[in-house]
């Protein structure tokens, strides 16, 4: 098993969508909301993740397919 | 030390043998806190709020600073950040980067003159030691905690400043190193940080891929990731720039501040340094200061997030030469735009072609070579002039954070040919004909 920390971003469009159901039915990934700020138009959530490598990574890019911003829960690392 | 074992635990004969700073019976390091939440831990190599998964911020002891720290004492202290050292995060005596920082505040006349501003100074960090750029005063604190707590190696994910800059202090302190990188980074950019023997991975993949792997990599090896797990410390370095302003304008704090937003860490540290020199009374407090920042339209999601009056920011894909500010989805983000609104100040943001402009602008008045970040500033500079968001009576600082001759690639084809002549004078005079 494996865990990773995600922060998502949800874009206007999808704000509304039950993304985070959908990934737990679909994947045999177990999500822990830690932290999470949802308006009308925009929003995120940070979440643990565990599960096994293969299967957080299907979840990752089911993810980014539906439109939601992944990153790790620090964020951009990569610096200028 | 054990490769295996995570180094974070600080001893009682590291603190003891601390040269110029606290007595272990009164370390002003009280911990570290949650932005979020005000949970307490402590000071070791975590970042992250294990309750709620907020920032931690390192935790002061001012009490016992304000016993200790006095304008005299900075004043006899060391040409460099750590004449601050009490106001930043080690414990023991300095040992990486001992010569960073103190770099000039110009009183900028002839650009001031062109924006319609009577007092604006230019925070030159285009001079910064070792590697031109403001990266050595954060990295000179991170890695002097580093080696307070105990690590050997070092490492972060860079594609330009930060890595010459941990490289560089690396090599100089004898630790192992590790940058991560893009795979199609540019030849010369590589070229800069492999002078400095570190080991260089080039990681095949997009900028989200480098940033997970790079997460992952900080939770696996026990280094010391300078915006990972030392990111705490890290970022407090930050501070010097405010401090070293608020000196060198005869312990003032300006009016307005411009600074540059990248992971919008710099702007909210320069902005807790005024407030620190504050509190402890070095400085008179003034109500009025203005923090604006400054960013490339084509990454600018805190730009936008102030247009829209939004607090939510949401994360872009960079396209803009200001390398060192494309970052997509910057972790003080939303700090950083907190602290814009609460302070009345203002966002601008600049494009490809002004951000040029800002850079001949500031070479030609000045005579000040700014890598791309610094052509963002000055573009932004000008914007709030124009708007009339900076009066031309303010004392007003714009944060300059690195060289030119990091981003000569910015400048092609932007910049006049040389005048060529004949090696005769009769050339020179027909087609240079300086007396028009």
């Amino acid at each position: 098993m494996t865990q990773m920390r995600l922060h998502l971003t949800f874009p206007e469009e999808r704000v509304r969508e039950p993304i985070i159901y959908e990934i737990c039915r679909k994947f045999p990934v177990i999500v822990n909301i830690r932290r999470a700020d949802i308006s009308l138009d925009s929003g995120w959530v940070e979440l643990e993740m565990d599960g096994e490598l293969a299967d957080i990574e299907r979840t990752v890019s089911y993810l980014r397919d539906r439109g939601v911003h992944v990153d790790p829960l620090e964020k951009s690392i990569l610096e200028g | 030390m054990n490769s295996q074992s995570a180094p974070h635990q600080e001893s009682e004969r590291t603190l003891a043998e601390g040269g110029t700073a606290s007595s272990p019976k009164e370390s002003k390091i009280k911990g570290l806190k949650c932005r979020e939440c005000g949970r307490l831990y402590p000071a070791v190599a975590i970042h992250i709020c294990e309750f709620c998964f907020g920032p931690l911020e390192v935790d002061y002891d001012y009490t016992a600073i304000g016993r200790r720290i006095s304008r005299r004492s900075i004043e006899e202290g060391p040409q460099s950040l750590w004449r601050y050292h009490e106001l930043l995060p080690v414990t023991g005596t300095p040992t990486v980067g001992l010569h960073a920082g103190m770099t000039p505040l110009i009183h900028a006349k002839r650009l001031g003159k062109l924006l319609g501003l009577d007092n604006l100074y230019l925070k030159n960090d285009t001079v910064n030691h070792p590697t031109l750029s403001f990266k050595d005063r954060v990295v000179a604190v991170a890695m002097t905690r580093a080696r307070e707590l105990g690590f050997d190696t070092v490492a972060c994910a860079s594609t330009g400043n930060l890595a010459n800059s941990v490289s560089a202090h690396a090599a100089s302190v004898g630790m192992k190193c590790f940058v991560f990188i893009p795979h199609d980074l540019e030849a010369g950019k590589i070229l800069g940080n492999l002078i400095y023997n570190p080991t260089v991975v080039a990681v095949r993949g997009n900028y989200d891929d480098v940033n997970r792997l790079c997460s992952e990599i900080g939770g696996e090896y026990p280094w010391a990731f300078v915006n990972i797990n030392i990111r705490p410390y890290y970022a407090e370095g930050s501070k010097s720039l405010a401090f070293e302003t608020a000196e060198q304008l005869g312990w003032r704090i300006p009016d307005q501040v411009v600074v540059p937003i990248a992971s919008g860490s710099l702007l909210t540290k320069i902005r807790k340094g005024f407030q620190e020199f504050e509190k402890l009374g070095l400085v008179s407090p003034n109500d009025r200061l203005k923090v604006n920042g400054a960013q490339a339209e084509g990454c600018s999601p805190v730009y936008r997030a102030f247009v829209s009056g939004k607090n939510h920011l949401v994360p872009v894909k960079p396209n803009t030469i200001a390398k060192s500010l494309a970052i997509g989805n910057p972790a003080d983000g939303f700090y950083s735009l907190d602290v814009v609104f609460k302070s009345g100040g203002a966002i601008a943001a600049a494009s490809d072609p002004e951000i040029v402009e800002g850079m001949k602008i500031l070479a030609e008045t000045e005579g000040v070579f700014a890598e791309t970040a610094g052509g963002v500033t000055i573009a932004s500079l000008r914007k709030l002039c124009a708007e009339g968001r900076i009066g031309r009576k303010d004392l007003t600082v714009a944060y300059i954070t690195g060289n030119g001759l990091k981003t000569m690639e910015a400048l092609a084809g932007a910049l006049p040919d040389p005048v060529s002549i004949d090696p005769t004078l009769a050339s020179f005079r027909k087609t240079v004909n300086p007396t028009n």
